[in-house]
């Protein structure tokens, strides 16, 4: 590995170093998201929000309503009536998404509320269409318990091909995404579970070809047992890795089957426990740096917290460890600090250090390819899917330290895992629309390449106002 | 007031066969240390269902004193399950119940099960099974006619676990704060 060459940094030194740095990187980075944060508020109160709904019929005059509208629409209702599947030709189920959330855990905002979180529902909702060209419906809804969660989007769905749930707090999210799976007849995607999971599982594959390991062997540390580290456990247990090779550490220490609160996570939270009963089978029991002790890989998603690893955990792993430190917008330990402490590959959230693991590298392809495919539901093998044609998309282009996963300025990648989730959905049989390879995949590239030719037409035309100089004047949208 | 603790597993056969991975015995003084981190861990668990059910500070010496006196109680039974294997000496769950009279009704005396707790890799495979099965023949050999068993209103598992195997509500007991 790179790391094990003779210029190697001192790794004490390195630490020392960075420790110095790292407080005034921190203050770095938070000015700059307090500049972002009060540019985007005033583009917010500038363009009144960032979507609408844009008609994609020709309207030539209002005659043409008779046919767009009553008495024509009626027909069309009809068929949908004797076929209720035919609402995926009909109208534009075939492409619309609801993006859903309740508000209890938006960014690291936290319990926020709905209407609070509609500003970042819009932003998905436009990653949404301009990345994998879904048309997503933002909808914050206001409920009192997980059921009523569920009802109300059960009660939606007759409109759309899928439902992307959104910053739900854990673990109210899992239930709510596993009924609603059972209920619905579209895909039901969340992606603080499966995204992040999907991208981290693609990472965490190339960093294991780098290091010439085989995840079926690895030893591996999830630090965190939140949304995402509970489902890439799920994910890698899938793969072939053995779970008592896989140790989960949360702010109590490592999760094991005798671990003292146990049972009150049969009650509360049984994701977790089903886990704890499956991993750790060695018997470990401690702390981080128990658990770390000659382990290959650490999978960090914890609280955004420099230092939650330290160099020293680093150095006690095995032999050329992977670190995944994934907590944003800091990094549980600074990239630099990791590889110094010898990290053989590193990976962060963020998209100013190499290797961004990043849930846009999945999410608009998984629904381009679920959409395609008109599928009934979102399986782990298609979770599978996604993530081994975007670690695919990274060796492609040539693997490295440096380069271990494609990033946002490599999209020819997307629409091939949009086409691999399509023939997974017609394998598994629960594609409405079974395609062969080829057709998923000119069909997504097609779709997925319109986007952004509909937004340079929009702003040619003017119809997008140009982006202001700071400070703008109040728009009359409002 | 106590309860119960066991994933509703199936039958599969009697107590000691090779899948099942618990074997009982009579719990000794010796099972203490054990005993009482497992019965804490219950009483524990109990007070997630209710917040009358608040565990006391004081309640591991009371676990001490009230485990110890039902090890020398005649009309009690105490059994302690073991792991089987490599962990054949380790304590991984138990069973306390005891036999009161019941001046009113027949028959005369009933085998209460007051507690009882597995850790969570010892459930299921049937396990549960066995051990209503082997206090049930215990309380009976002490003389009892019938068998119920006490556990908060809320856990739902204890409460389908006894419903599948015949049981049913007798008495209800309902609590308010004074």
């Amino acid at each position: 590995m790179t790391q094990s060459s003779p210029s190697r940094v001192d790794p004490d030194r390195a630490a020392r170093r960075n420790a110095r740095n790292v407080a005034t990187r921190t203050e770095r980075s938070e000015d700059q998201t307090d500049l972002l944060g009060k540019r985007s508020v005033e583009l917010s109160r500038y363009f009144g929000g960032k979507i609408e709904t844009v008609p994609k019929v020709p309207v030539r005059s209002l005659q043409d309503f008779a046919l767009w509208y009553t008495p024509g629409v009626a027909a069309v209702s009809r068929a949908i009536q004797d076929d209720p599947d035919s609402s995926f030709d009909l109208t534009g189920r075939w492409n619309m998404i609801a993006i859903v959330t309740d508000g209890s855990r938006v960014l690291g905002l936290g319990d926020i509320g709905p209407q609070a979180a509609l500003p970042v529902m819009e932003g998905k909702a436009l990653l949404f269409k301009v990345l994998g060209g879904v048309d997503a419906i933002p909808i914050p809804i206001q409920v009192a318990s997980p059921e009523q969660f569920i009802a109300t989007v059960e009660a939606m769905a007759p409109a759309f091909g899928g439902i992307n749930l959104e910053d739900i707090a854990s673990p109210k999210c899992f239930g709510i995404l596993e009924e609603l799976s059972k209920r619905l007849s579209i895909p039901v995607w969340h992606d603080d579970q499966l995204g992040t999971a999907a991208a981290t599982v693609a990472g965490l594959l190339n960093a294991l070809e780098l290091t010439h390991r085989s995840v079926r062997t690895v030893r591996t540390v999830l630090l965190g047992a939140g949304a995402a580290n509970l489902v890439t456990a799920r994910l890698l247990l899938a793969l072939g890795h053995p779970p008592r090779q896989l140790t989960l550490v949360d702010q109590k220490g490592i999760l094991h089957a005798e671990r003292e609160d146990l049972d009150e996570l049969e009650l509360r939270n049984p994701w977790k426990y089903r886990i704890a009963l499956a991993t750790n089978g060695g018997g470990r029991t401690g702390d981080l740096a128990a658990a770390l002790e000659g382990a290959d890989v650490l999978l960090a998603a914890s609280t955004p917290k420099p230092g939650t690893i330290r160099p020293e955990h680093v150095r006690s792993m095995a032999k050329d460890p992977i670190v995944f430190a994934l907590a944003n917008p800091v990094p549980e330990i600074w990239p630099e600090v990791a590889r110094a402490a010898g990290a053989a590959v590193v990976a962060t959230g963020r998209s100013d250090f190499p290797n961004q693991v990043n849930n846009s590298l999945i999410f608009p392809a998984v629904f381009r390819g679920v959409l395609d495919a008109r599928a009934r539901s979102i399986p782990d093998e298609m979770v599978l899917a996604a993530a081994r044609e975007l670690a695919r998309g990274a060796s492609r282009k040539g693997l490295s330290a440096r380069h271990l996963l494609p990033t946002m300025e490599e999209p020819e990648v997307f629409p091939l895992i949009a086409a691999a989730v399509g023939d997974t959905a017609v394998r598994l049989g629960i594609a409405r629309r079974k395609l062969s390879h080829d057709e998923f995949l000119e069909r997504a590239r097609t779709l997925m390449g319109r986007p952004a030719r509909l937004v340079r037409a929009l702003a040619r035309a003017r119809l997008t106002p140009p982006m202001p100089r700071r400070r703008p004047p109040p728009r009359g949208t409002r | 007031m106590s309860g119960h603790k066991e994933g509703g597993g199936r039958s599969n056969g009697p107590g000691g066969t090779p899948s099942m991975p618990v074997h009982l015995r009579p719990a000794r003084d010796a099972d203490l240390p054990a005993l009482i981190p497992l019965l804490l861990r219950l009483k524990r668990l109990n007070e997630e269902f209710d917040p009358l059910l608040k565990v006391r500070d004081d309640v591991e010496p009371q676990a001490r004193q009230i485990l110890k006196a039902d090890l020398a109680n005649p009309k009690a039974v105490v059994l302690a399950a073991e792991g089987v294997g490599a962990e054949r000496d380790k304590v991984v769950g138990f069973v306390r119940a005891l036999v009161r009279e019941r001046p009113f009704y027949a028959p005369e005396h009933e085998g209460v099960i007051l507690d009882i707790y597995l850790l969570p890799l010892y459930r299921r495979r049937g396990v549960g099974e066995y051990l209503l099965r082997e206090t049930s023949n215990a309380l009976k050999a002490k003389g009892a006619g019938i068998v119920t068993a006490e556990f908060p209103a809320q856990n739902e598992i204890a409460n389908r676990f006894y419903t599948k195997r015949g049981f049913r509500p007798i008495i209800a007991v309902q609590a308010r704060s004074l």
